[in-house]
């Protein structure tokens, strides 16, 4: 396996060139962000439905990425993972986004629905406090140390000259361009999508002409969780392994992303994380790569000072969710 | 009148067991520090395990003269200097006679100082910083070896047997990570050796594709990858040979962990990585590795240095007959024999010397692979 990782011997070692730098880390940019924007698609649904952050969707995220590796685990341990891996990661997809959707729906039965009457500032410390209850949980149910990813999917990689796409860029850029053109098509085109973006744009409007505000607002958890716990497996099998804590970052830059592009905007939110993306790796390799986070903030900064409402963000938009 | 007196008599023999438990159940303390959560927690259990076999062994050896038991209070530092201070303060408090710990220079410094204060000898079985000895407090003795002794040996390596002309270095600012790779830097320069580049990212940073990129642009001879822990260590390794570094990678003592090997798998194998030479022929390390791997698994890495530091502790109060701190650093110092992880001799700072090694991944074990005297090693 190890010569897998190889270069082909044709190919004659050489420094990257200006060009070729540049397409390197905008691919980088392009897999990071990507991610991003699947986790800010959660914050952003829910806030467009009931204004709400969730403080606690880093840790679906999260959660995503254990299933998928406890179900990896399992197949691989089955002996599945070698003849069948597509068949193996489809399922390990699948579980851990459902797993995550109804983690989802019971934590806002639980947590936010009570309070939905209340402040919003009640429901705000709730999410919190959801936040540190799910994540303690994940670390004495699953221990204080990493959870290894089978490393062996999606070795090696498509070569350009220098430049080098693994086969995991690949499969994570595809998929989530899939789940956010099926997001779209969900959102825009359906019956569904149309009671969802009625009852972000009035609850007791559209509870007149039959919409259950309830199910559509657990609906928009689930969808949310899923698109998070995709994007958890996702992380696991980028960077190798999976950790109690790993939602708390990526989840505050999800968040930015979406304040970034607008929050309770669709389009605006997958647009953010890819900024916020893009942002941090050509700030680390171009600039400086202890202070990546600082401009990805910076760029945050700059744009609500001139546009408070972000990127995409309007005050009344029937393209909210 | 006679009902008061029964009454006293009956409380004071309430309290009958009370002081004897006091009076005749003496505990000798000894505390043990290192990080139990969070990133660190392999390598912090395996010093508190180190310390535990150590206790083990003395007592039934025979114990301490003088005392019924020997009472070990493993504290989590969790590499954060706060609480390493605060878990400092707490073996203060139960008075413990000595301190094994702790595992992160940044933790170690910082809660010598308060240990310092009350003259209670620590010696850390990790902390490879200079500043740790360096300082000139009394009671801080080291077990394990020095960066500015790793930082040279480490430059020797990739210049003797890489044959390196250029390095690339990352560190991860902590005060162990960057005080090393500003050492290897100092070093390859008096070797002749170019720096590309001295780059830095953050504790807790989690894609490193940007910095790899960059250093698959520069093509440096050598990737020098310092980093406090396996994990972040596996991780920017992955990602390296997934990117297509080719550059050599050469890493340090943090990352010696076989759960860096688990989690990076093929892509750590040829990585090489320079840590103290431990001879496993030894009587000693034989009966250590019998007592250790039924018990806890695997010997890691600072289980071995945890072990000597601890017994050379009991060995140095058993001998000074008492619990004074002057006496027994009197005693510490005339230590003088084989250790399971080296030969043990402490010097004047209260350093016991270096013996860096370089080691190679080969088939997902750390093999002893150049020695700064002799090269290769077959």
């Amino acid at each position: 396996m190890a010569a897998s990782f190889c270069l082909p011997p044709e190919i004659k070692l050489r420094k990257l060139n200006i060009m070729e730098y540049f397409i390197q880390q905008f691919i980088n940019g392009l897999t990071l962000g990507g991610m991003y924007a699947l986790i800010a698609l959660g914050y952003t649904m829910v806030y467009g439905v009931i204004q709400l952050i969730n403080f606690a969707h880093g840790e679906f995220f999260a959660a995503g990425g254990y299933v998928g590796a406890i179900v990896l685990a399992y197949l691989a341990g089955l002996g599945y993972m070698e003849t069948h891996p597509v068949i193996c990661l489809t399922t390990a997809f699948l579980l851990s986004m459902a797993y995550c959707a109804y983690l989802a729906v019971g934590v806002e039965k639980i947590a936010y629905k009570p309070l939905r009457k209340e402040s919003r500032l009640a429901a705000l410390l709730s999410a919190l406090g959801m936040s540190i209850f799910l994540s303690n949980g994940m670390m004495l149910t699953q221990g204080v140390y990493d959870k290894i990813y089978p490393s062996e999917l999606f070795q090696g990689g498509i070569n350009f000259g220098m430049v080098t796409i693994s086969y995991l860029q690949v499969m994570i850029v595809s998929l989530t361009a899939c789940l956010l053109v099926g997001l779209n098509l969900l959102v825009f085109k359906t019956k569904i999508g149309m009671a969802m973006r009625a009852t972000a744009q009035d609850k007791t409007m559209s509870a007149l002409v039959a919409i259950g505000s309830n199910k559509i607002i657990s609906l928009t958890f689930a969808i949310g969780a899923g698109l998070a716990a995709a994007a958890g497996i996702m992380y696991g099998l980028y960077y190798g392994s999976v950790r109690y804590d790993m939602g708390f970052v990526p989840g505050i830059k999800a968040f930015a992303a979406a304040v970034l592009g607008g929050i309770g905007n669709i389009t605006g939110a997958m647009l953010g994380g890819l900024i916020i993306g893009m942002v941090e790796i050509f700030a680390a390799g171009y600039i400086s790569s202890e202070y990546k986070d600082v401009f990805a903030f910076i760029i945050l900064i700059g744009v609500l000072y001139f546009k408070p409402t972000g990127i995409m963000g309007e005050n009344i938009d029937d393209t909210r969710v | 009148m006679r009902k008061k007196a029964l009454l006293i008599m009956a409380l004071g023999l309430i309290l009958v067991p009370f002081l004897c438990s006091a009076v005749y159940a003496k505990t000798l303390k000894i505390g043990s520090m290192s990080p139990l959560t969070g990133s660190y927690a392999s390598d912090g259990t395996d010093i508190k395990n180190g310390v535990l076999t150590a206790v083990e062994v003395f007592e039934e050896a025979g114990g301490m003269p003088g005392y019924d038991k020997i009472e070990v209070f493993p504290q989590d530092t969790a590499c954060d200097p706060r609480q390493a201070v605060a878990a400092a303060n707490k073996l203060l408090n139960l008075e413990v006679v000595g301190v094994i710990g702790a595992y992160c220079s940044s933790s170690t410094i910082p809660s010598s100082e308060v240990l310092d204060e009350e003259n209670v000898p620590m010696i850390t079985p990790a902390s490879t910083h200079q500043d740790v000895t360096d300082r000139g407090l009394p009671y801080m003795f080291r077990m394990c070896g020095r960066d500015d002794d790793q930082a040279p040996a480490s430059a020797n390596f990739m210049k003797e047997s890489l044959g390196a002309k250029t390095i690339f270095i990352v560190d991860d600012k902590t005060t162990y990570s960057q005080g090393l790779a500003d050492g290897v830097e100092n070093a390859c320069k008096k070797l002749g050796i170019k720096i590309l580049a001295h780059e830095h990212v953050n504790q807790g940073d989690k894609d490193f594709s940007a910095i790899l990129t960059m250093a698959k642009r520069d093509n440096a001879d050598v990737f020098y990858m310092s980093l406090q822990g396996y994990s972040p260590a596996a991780m920017m390794t992955l990602q390296a040979k997934r990117l297509g570094l080719k550059s050599q990678i050469v890493t340090q003592d943090a990352v010696f962990q076989p759960k860096y090997v688990e989690v990076a798998k093929d892509a750590a194998e040829g990585v090489y990585l320079t840590y103290g030479f431990t001879d496993p022929a030894t009587p000693e390390y034989k009966a250590f590795e019998k007592r250790y791997v039924p018990k806890y698994g695997k010997i890691a890495a600072y289980s071995t240095y945890a072990y000597d530091a601890a017994t050379s502790l009991l060995q140095a109060i058993k001998a000074a007959g008492s619990t004074d701190p002057a006496k027994i650093k009197a005693e510490l110092m005339k230590l003088d024999y084989q250790g399971v992880a080296k030969h043990i001799k402490f010097r004047a700072n209260g350093d016991s010397g270096s013996s860096y090694i370089a080691f190679k991944v080969v088939d997902g074990k750390f093999v002893p692979y150049w020695e700064p005297v002799g090269g290769l090693i077959k």
